[in-house]
């Protein structure tokens, strides 16, 4: 017995080696099985608050990379948003497999302004990122205009704040349509003109896009009916509306490209 | 507690959360993590007791284990250097009468730098090793065990020049 206890004392450093190795061992397996050990849930716990700190002062200086890369998966998104806005333009759409011919790119605003009666922006992509002519510029909750003319990096963009800009909208929950432009003063008011008399309204329905232009998609939400009153005479509504999002305070848009706009301007043109 | 038992606690403190907190999230070139707790290895007292000693390689890198997820692979490879110890300080600085009291004791260079080399080179080898667990992996292995033994190398020689300045003034 002494013996045993004798060699015990001798080799105590392997045997303590041997022992914690083992127990190491353990550890590692226990960590490639599929429960984690309860032993890692503690780790975890007190290792969670110690990064806390570092990771809320590491993510601060990430916000910015974070905001592109968002910008990148929205723009995925916003494409197949837009797709499925279109279902309900092209009815058979759901059985057959349907073009969409409206392709997404991101851009930022550098340079935008509200104060005159005819308002321009410039936006960070021009003819080397694919903008041409005439495409329309959006963001999630509204449209901010079409791009008017294109340098190698930079696109003007005439500004919906532009009372010669019209766009074609009608109403989420009917068919009625009009015409949107702006009222020149505040960059949310704007007006709808030219909807039929017959057509149901009421103070908060949403207005949308119409899709009957070919330069935005059917559906892409703009604002809401503040006012409207009806002009017997005529026999039209006019229509007061509030935007979703104020036009002047964007960063971030969305440019589209109607890739078939070649082909429905030829076909505008044939007609006598 | 004495002065010397309190410094050493207060280092093993250190480095556990300049290693978690710090140096794990380093990632030089994308995957190059220094270990530089192994300072603390390099540091402790040649001739202490070598049963202590094993028990704490063995603490300090399952602290290191315990607070980054990493499963084992510290404890491992940190207990077994420290149980090789004796060992490679034999190796490097020669026969017993030449051995130094402890790591900073010592002035010459060539056997400093041999005896980090060895003990920083081994710990590394036996970490990758068990991270990836896997022959097929050989290659990323040593590759990894280079790149993060010179980076180690180089942080431990740095440190260990402030901790002799710091001591000696």
């Amino acid at each position: 017995m002494k013996r045993i206890l004798n060699a015990l004392v001798q080799f105590r450093n392997p045997i303590l080696y041997l022992l914690l190795l083992g127990l190491s061992f353990f550890f590692l397996d226990n960590k490639s099985s599929f429960h984690q050990s309860q032993l890692e849930k503690y780790g975890l716990y007190v290792s969670q608050n110690l990064y806390r700190v570092s990771h809320q002062i590491g993510n601060y200086f990430q916000l910015k990379k974070i905001n592109e890369k968002l910008l990148q998966e929205n723009k995925a998104l916003k494409e197949l948003e837009l797709k499925s806005k279109g279902i309900p333009l092209y009815p058979s759409a759901l059985k057959v497999k349907r073009r969409f011919p409206f392709q997404v790119k991101t851009a930022h605003i550098i340079k935008n302004s509200f104060l005159n009666q005819q308002n321009f922006l410039i936006i960070d992509k021009g003819a080397e990122d694919g903008i041409k002519e005439e495409m329309a510029v959006i963001t999630d909750r509204g449209i901010i205009g079409i791009v008017k003319s294109v340098s190698n990096h930079y696109a003007s963009v005439i500004s919906i704040l532009n009372q010669d800009l019209k766009i074609n909208v009608r109403l989420k929950n009917s068919a009625a349509f009009g015409t949107l432009s702006w009222k020149g003063k505040n960059p949310i008011d704007f007006q709808v003109e030219d909807v039929v008399m017959n057509a149901q309204l009421e103070k908060g329905d949403t207005l949308i896009t119409g899709g009957m232009s070919s330069y935005f998609p059917l559906g892409i939400p703009l604002g809401k009916i503040s006012e409207f009153e009806h002009d017997i005479q005529s026999g039209y509504y006019t229509i007061s509306t509030e935007l979703f999002e104020d036009p002047s305070q964007v960063y971030y848009v969305y440019v589209i490209e109607n890739l078939d706009q070649k082909e429905i301007n030829e076909l505008k043109n044939e007609q006598p | 507690m004495n002065s010397s038992s309190l410094q050493l606690v207060s280092m093993f403190v250190l480095m556990v959360l300049l290693q978690v907190m710090l140096f794990n999230n380093l990632q030089l070139f994308g995957f190059i993590n220094p270990m530089v707790y192994l300072f603390f290895i390099i540091m402790y007292r040649f001739e202490s007791d070598q049963t202590l000693f094993i028990l704490l390689s063995f603490i300090l890198g399952f602290s290191i284990d315990f607070l980054s997820q990493s499963g084992g692979a510290h404890s491992i490879a940190t207990l077994t250097i420290g149980f090789l110890r004796p060992l490679l300080i034999r190796n490097a600085f020669g026969v017993t009468a030449e051995i130094p009291t402890s790591f900073y004791n010592d002035s010459r260079t060539l056997n400093k730098t041999i005896f980090l080399a060895l003990i920083i080179s081994i710990h590394h080898l036996l970490y990758f090793s068990f991270v990836f667990f896997n022959w097929n992996a050989i290659y990323l292995i040593l590759k990894n065990t280079l790149l993060a033994s010179v980076f180690s190398l180089i942080l431990i020689a740095l440190l260990s020049s402030f901790y002799k300045k710091l001591n000696d003034s």
